[in-house]
């Protein structure tokens, strides 16, 4: 009895949190739908702005699925940006701004790698030398 | 003997045939060797008795008194080197081994010829619908041959063609049964003909009869004439002097065999080469994607897989919508199409090892060799859609067909190289399944195989746990 409470109501909060986050959807679909009908001066019905979130939603879902699926396929346990690429090959403007995108985030981690080396040398060049001093000062005395 | 000659001016294959069907009595098939002796004894036995035949050949043969016509039938069709037809003493040379073995035997029952009957029977009805084109060629080879020898052998020749053309479908049976058995599991002892003995005409009556085969073969089957043809290949060659006059008479528009390399690869999935342990379905299907596809990898994992997932789409096909432009038979995704794509990937590998074949005939039919896949499966949309269709839809559904397989096809190749590879397994075949929904955690891909595959597919695919601890196919 216990279990099966708690199963229900296990599966009580998976659905409370999935209405959430398609409640979530849903809104950023119709914040979207506005602009773009501002942008066009066409207004967007009700029916085709839950339509939209409703196709999102599950579109996501697969998407998750498939990716999943392309990294447990590549034999890895993360999901990569290769997967990503593989998700969004159908499209090419869609993997060409996915692939930019892969290139700038990587270019900027290569120079945040190298902010911080170079950060690590100072750090080390600036405690030998106080300790080099230190010793020095030590010797001397 | 002379008197009673028959009406007919020369005894056709058919008639040939129903007299060696009449005077055979069922046995079961022994060796060969025993066979073509048994052959021979029934050959002399019943040309004894249809007296009609035997004494217009007599009356041909004047200088060899014994040889009979069923005896020199079995000399051209066991040996029957090119130029025995120009120098008739080397023909003589092999009738008196097999007469010396038929006086011997004469006593014996006609069971011998028996030994050719469970093989002639299942190809009679193929023969006989083969014979009609084939037989005008017969015809016209033999007043050419008459040419050639005053004492021109065309009864001799006709028959000949038709036996070694009941042989060539017989074949052509067999390896439709079963066309992916491993080469362990063939046993050679069915085998035939002799590679090495192979006459030219003979050879150029197996290729048109080939050629046509294929051409009434459905490009599904096509799959498999490409193994079947494949023996013959080694055998048939191009032999002078009639060679010439036979090109132009050869059925030119069934140069099946370049075909068969682009049918039947509509499938992304990849050709398949030939069947070797892979899990993955295969399709047949259009050969040019296959084409490419075999280009990156032509790996019998793959076929295999294509192979399996052709059937699968086959299977389904009646299933799924005949509406559904995108019907792929790759991954099962619905009814069939897919498959197409796979399938033709096989074929790919096949036709290369065919040598060309100098003689080209004349015109032939414009085949457009990718799509000749395809035309089965837009004939089986049109079969399941259960009413009339028009020209333009049927060619709208190829398009579309044509795309769907190369889409598949192009994603099996993405599949592969996002895992590091550069072969299609069946791996990657699954991953497609899997994304179509055909397989999910309720369904597995061994289920599918089971649920849609032949039996000798399936072996092929599932591992399955053999006598000695030997797993086939290997983990």
């Amino acid at each position: 009895m216990e279990v099966e409470e708690d199963g229900a109501a296990e599966e009580q909060q998976q659905f409370s949190y999935r209405q959430r986050l398609k409640a979530a959807v849903h809104y950023t679909v119709g914040c979207l739908c506005e602009e773009v009908a501002s942008d066009r001066e066409i207004p967007f019905s009700k029916q085709t702005i839950a339509a939209i979130s409703e196709l999102t939603f599950r579109q996501c879902e697969t998407f998750a699925k498939d990716l999943e699926m392309f990294a447990r396929h590549a034999k890895r346990s993360t999901i990569n940006t290769e997967d990503v690429k593989l998700l969004a090959r159908r499209s090419n403007s869609l993997l060409k701004y996915i692939s930019e995108k892969n290139e700038e985030l990587t270019q900027f981690n290569t120079e945040q790698k190298a902010k911080k080396k170079k950060k690590l040398e100072d750090d080390n060049t600036k405690s030998v030398a106080p300790a080099e001093a230190a010793a020095a000062g030590k010797d001397g005395s | 003997m002379a008197d009673s000659y028959d009406g007919d001016s020369e005894p056709t294959t058919r008639t040939l045939l129903r007299r060696v069907l009449d005077t055979a009595d069922t046995r079961t098939p022994r060796r060969r060797r025993s066979a073509r002796v048994g052959y021979e004894r029934a050959l002399s036995e019943s040309a004894s008795n249809h007296t009609d035949y035997g004494s217009g050949l007599s009356r041909i043969h004047g200088n060899v008194e014994e040889q009979t016509p069923r005896t020199l039938l079995k000399n051209i069709l066991l040996t029957a080197p090119e130029s025995s037809i120009m120098r008739p003493e080397s023909v003589v040379k092999p009738v008196p081994t097999p007469q010396v073995v038929q006086s011997s035997r004469r006593d014996s029952s006609r069971g011998s010829l028996e030994l050719q009957l469970p093989e002639l029977e299942p190809s009679t009805t193929l023969a006989l619908g083969l014979l009609a084109p084939g037989r005008r060629k017969q015809r016209l080879r033999l007043s050419v041959f008459q040419q050639g020898v005053d004492q021109g052998l065309p009864l001799s020749q006709e028959p000949r063609g038709n036996a070694s053309a009941s042989s060539l479908t017989s074949s052509l049976n067999l390896t439709f049964a079963t066309p992916l058995q491993p080469q362990s599991v063939q046993r050679p002892g069915l085998a035939r003909r002799p590679p090495t003995h192979r006459a030219v005409d003979v050879g150029a009556f197996l290729q048109d009869l080939r050629d046509t085969s294929l051409a009434l073969a459905s490009p599904g089957d096509s799959l498999r004439t490409p193994v079947a043809t494949l023996p013959t290949d080694t055998v048939l060659e191009d032999t002078q002097p009639f060679s010439q006059p036979l090109v132009g008479r050869s059925p030119s528009g069934y140069h099946s065999l370049p075909c068969l390399s682009h049918t039947e690869v509509e499938d992304a999935e990849r050709a398949i080469s030939h069947r070797t342990q892979s899990s993955g379905p295969r399709l047949q299907n259009h050969s040019e994607y296959m084409g490419h596809v075999a280009q990156r990898s032509v790996r019998t994992e793959k076929s295999k897989r294509h192979r399996e997932m052709s059937e699968a789409v086959e299977a389904k096909e009646p299933e799924g919508s005949s509406g559904d432009e995108d019907i792929s038979g790759r991954t099962g995704k619905g009814p069939s199409v897919g498959m197409r794509d796979l399938s033709s990937e096989p074929l790919e590998p096949l036709p290369t090892r065919l040598p060309p074949r100098a003689r080209t005939p004349g015109p032939r039919p414009r085949q457009d060799p990718h799509k000749t896949g395809l035309s089965h499966y837009v004939k089986l949309f049109s079969f399941s859609a259960k009413m009339p269709m028009e020209k333009k839809a049927l060619e709208m559904v190829e398009k579309c067909l044509d795309k769907y397989f190369q889409h598949l096809c192009d994603d099996l190749e993405v599949f592969a190289a996002h895992a590091g590879r550069k072969t299609v397994k069946p791996e990657d075949l699954e991953l497609l399944m899997r994304r179509q929904g055909l397989v999910n955690d309720q369904v597995s891909l061994h289920v599918l195989v089971e649920r849609y595959l032949p039996l000798e597919y399936r072996q092929l695919l599932i591992p399955c746990a053999f006598s000695g601890n030997s797993v086939f196919p290997a983990q």
